[in-house]
């Protein structure tokens, strides 16, 4: 084995140019699969972390008629639930609503967090009281909607309990950023106590949000939603992405491959005499096979030697500094950042490598086989058609 | 005296479009250990055919080859690849030199094939080089060397295990006549001192001069096998 690796490597350094324009494009595949799933892992991570942050906690109970795709559900679904039994988890209340912005008329959801929440980021606790009017914190999706800026007055038109309506003022106190699209647009956020007191619906709630410190409990008239399947749109999301980021460099992959099946190919016949030498030497056909198979598995060595020269560098550069993809950010139906930070885990560097490893040997094996089962007298004489 | 080689009733036939070529035609000879010997005759005598066969790298269609004991024909791949690695050398008309080796790794690769310890195939490999006398250019790669010293490696290279029989395919086609005698006394004396049996397949009427024994071959068959007791050997 150490002879063939040794043989395998002097061969590939002898071979010169055709070596390196084949380890150049295989080092290239290599390094295009990690950006991808990196980038991939990066979002899917920052997405699944800013939609616990922002909307789903660690896991939610939602109230028995509430349907999160169907609005409405939503007069009807809000249920009243103990405190003292709710420990680690927040009470969120969900109402339609109007706005008038600049004499147009705005569908909304309304939705009331206690003050002193910590379960999401929205920033309530900097909501302060003011005169006259309800403070409110809205996204900045929905403030660029409406046109509203910080200190701007809006009526607000909602139903109460009874199904009457009621309008007062509101006031934006507070515009947050968030990367969290469904907290933001068509949404206004005020305290729980606030809501409670324009609809009547006291120590009523439409969700309750785990946070880390909820046990796991059973409450009539709730149920449960696992953060797993909350996460679940981010993650079928993702696998879509995943998906056609696999089509890009399987095809990628395939030229590579390509290109070693072809030089591994015309090395049957350029190097025939070489071969027959071997075999005349006393190497048998399974140790020629190892050796033309080995030379082929090295040049996905050489790629992850040269992958790893340009690779840790840039992609050390990439994580630290984040991608920027500016303002075809927002809409995508999932949480994306100004930037996304890859994330390039040992288990991706290690897997990618093995793919790379695995698909160069199993080319490189089909025409060493042909090369062990040659004649040795033909291949003595260089004769091979 | 040990027989070493006996072929018995040996044909040898290749396809050739609808029909055969008979390569060798019911050949019987028998060689024993320490003979410098070899095969003359035209092109398509079947000179290098008899030498394959010996060598283990093609079989007998028809007849029965033995090597040191062994029916080449019934031989698996495996166990021919190991007869050749530990028994037979072989010297070819082109060197077929590894090139991306140096003289010395050239000469080793046969002993790494046996996995000899690292100590030992140094020491052999320097003496191996001494014998053709290219100690001094061990470093140097194959496309370094003139033709003579090419050839003179192969026989390093074929000698190094110390085998038992040494095949020959026209060794001295592609030298000048000086480094031709320079070789085959260089094998003369090898077939001396360790008592290799060499086999030699030639036209090349140098050569017929150092044989002891000459079998002439015309249209695959054997047409005369001679003991040379007076060497007409020039210098």
């Amino acid at each position: 084995m150490k002879l063939s690796f040794q043989l395998a490597y002097r061969n590939l350094i002898g071979a010169g140019l055709r070596t390196w324009l084949n380890v150049g494009i295989l080092t290239f595949t290599f390094l295009v699969i990690i950006f991808y799933n990196g980038l991939l892992d990066g979002w899917n991570q920052q997405a699944k972390r800013d939609a616990i942050n922002w909307e789903f906690g660690y896991g939610q109970f939602h109230h028995k008629f509430y349907e999160p795709y169907n609005p409405f559900t939503l007069q009807d679904a809000h249920g009243k639930f103990n405190v003292k039994e709710t420990k680690g988890l927040t009470p969120l209340l969900i109402r339609q609503a109007s706005i008038y912005p600049n004499g147009r008329m705005l569908s909304i959801t309304l939705k009331g967090l206690p003050k002193n929440q910590r379960a999401l980021k929205i920033p309530i606790g900097n909501l302060g009281k003011h005169l006259g009017a309800i403070p409110v914190a809205i996204g900045k999706r929905m403030a660029n909607a409406a046109n509203l800026s910080i200190g701007d007055e809006i009526t607000l038109r909602w139903r109460d309990k009874n199904g009457t309506f009621d309008a007062t003022n509101v006031v934006v106190a507070t515009i947050f950023n968030t990367t969290i699209s469904t907290v933001d647009q068509g949404q206004i956020w005020m305290t729980l106590e606030d809501l409670w007191r324009i609809t009547g619906l006291k120590n009523e709630a439409t969700i309750l949000i785990a946070d880390t410190q909820f046990k796991d409990t059973e409450f009539e008239d709730w149920k449960y939603i696992s953060q797993d399947k909350l996460l679940k749109n981010i993650n079928d999301i993702i696998e879509v992405e995943r998906a056609s980021a696999r089509i890009v460099y399987f095809m990628l992959l395939a030229i590579a491959l390509l290109a070693i099946f072809d030089t591994q190919v015309l090395s049957v016949f350029r190097r025939q005499k070489e071969i027959g030498t071997y075999i005349a030497l006393g190497m048998t056909r399974t140790q020629v096979t190892g050796l033309f198979t080995i030379e082929g598995s090295m040049y996905s060595l050489f790629s992850m030697l040269v992958g790893a020269i340009i690779g840790v560098p840039l992609f050390w550069y990439l994580a630290d500094k984040g991608i920027s993809f500016g303002s075809v950010t927002a809409d995508m139906g999932i949480g994306l950042g100004d930037r996304i930070y890859p994330s390039f885990s040992p288990e991706l560097l290690i897997s990618s490598a093995l793919v790379v490893i695995i698909s160069a040997t199993i080319v490189s094996f089909v025409p060493a086989h042909k090369i062990a089962n040659m004649n040795p007298v033909t291949a003595l004489k260089g004769k091979l058609q | 005296m040990e027989k070493i080689i006996s072929l018995s009733h040996v044909t040898k036939k290749f396809e050739v479009g609808d029909g055969y070529f008979t390569a060798l035609n019911d050949v019987s000879l028998s060689f024993n250990a320490g003979e410098f010997a070899g095969f003359v005759g035209p092109s398509g005598s079947g000179k290098t055919t008899l030498l394959n066969i010996i060598g283990s790298l093609d079989s007998p269609t028809e007849g029965e080859a033995m090597v040191m004991g062994r029916d080449i024909a019934k031989l698996s791949h495996k166990d021919s690849a190991k007869l050749r690695n530990l028994h037979i050398g072989f010297i070819f008309q082109v060197f077929n030199l590894l090139p991306v080796y140096t003289v010395f790794e050239n000469v080793e690769f046969a002993l790494l094939l046996q996995d000899v310890p690292k100590e030992e195939r140094k020491k052999a490999v320097m003496e191996a080089l001494e014998w053709v006398g290219l100690e001094s250019m061990a470093n140097k790669r194959p496309d370094k060397l003139s033709g003579g010293e090419g050839q003179r490696v192969a026989i390093a290279r074929a000698m190094v295990k110390r085998p038992k029989i040494l095949l020959a395919d026209e060794p001295t086609a592609n030298l000048d006549s000086a480094n031709a005698h320079a070789i085959l006394k260089t094998m003369k004396t090898l077939n001396k001192e360790l008592g290799t049996t060499f086999l030699f397949s030639t036209h090349d009427e140098k050569v017929m001069a150092y044989l002891d024994r000459t079998v002439s071959l015309k249209d695959g068959k054997v047409v005369s096998d001679v003991a040379n007791k007076d060497q007409q050997v020039q210098a």
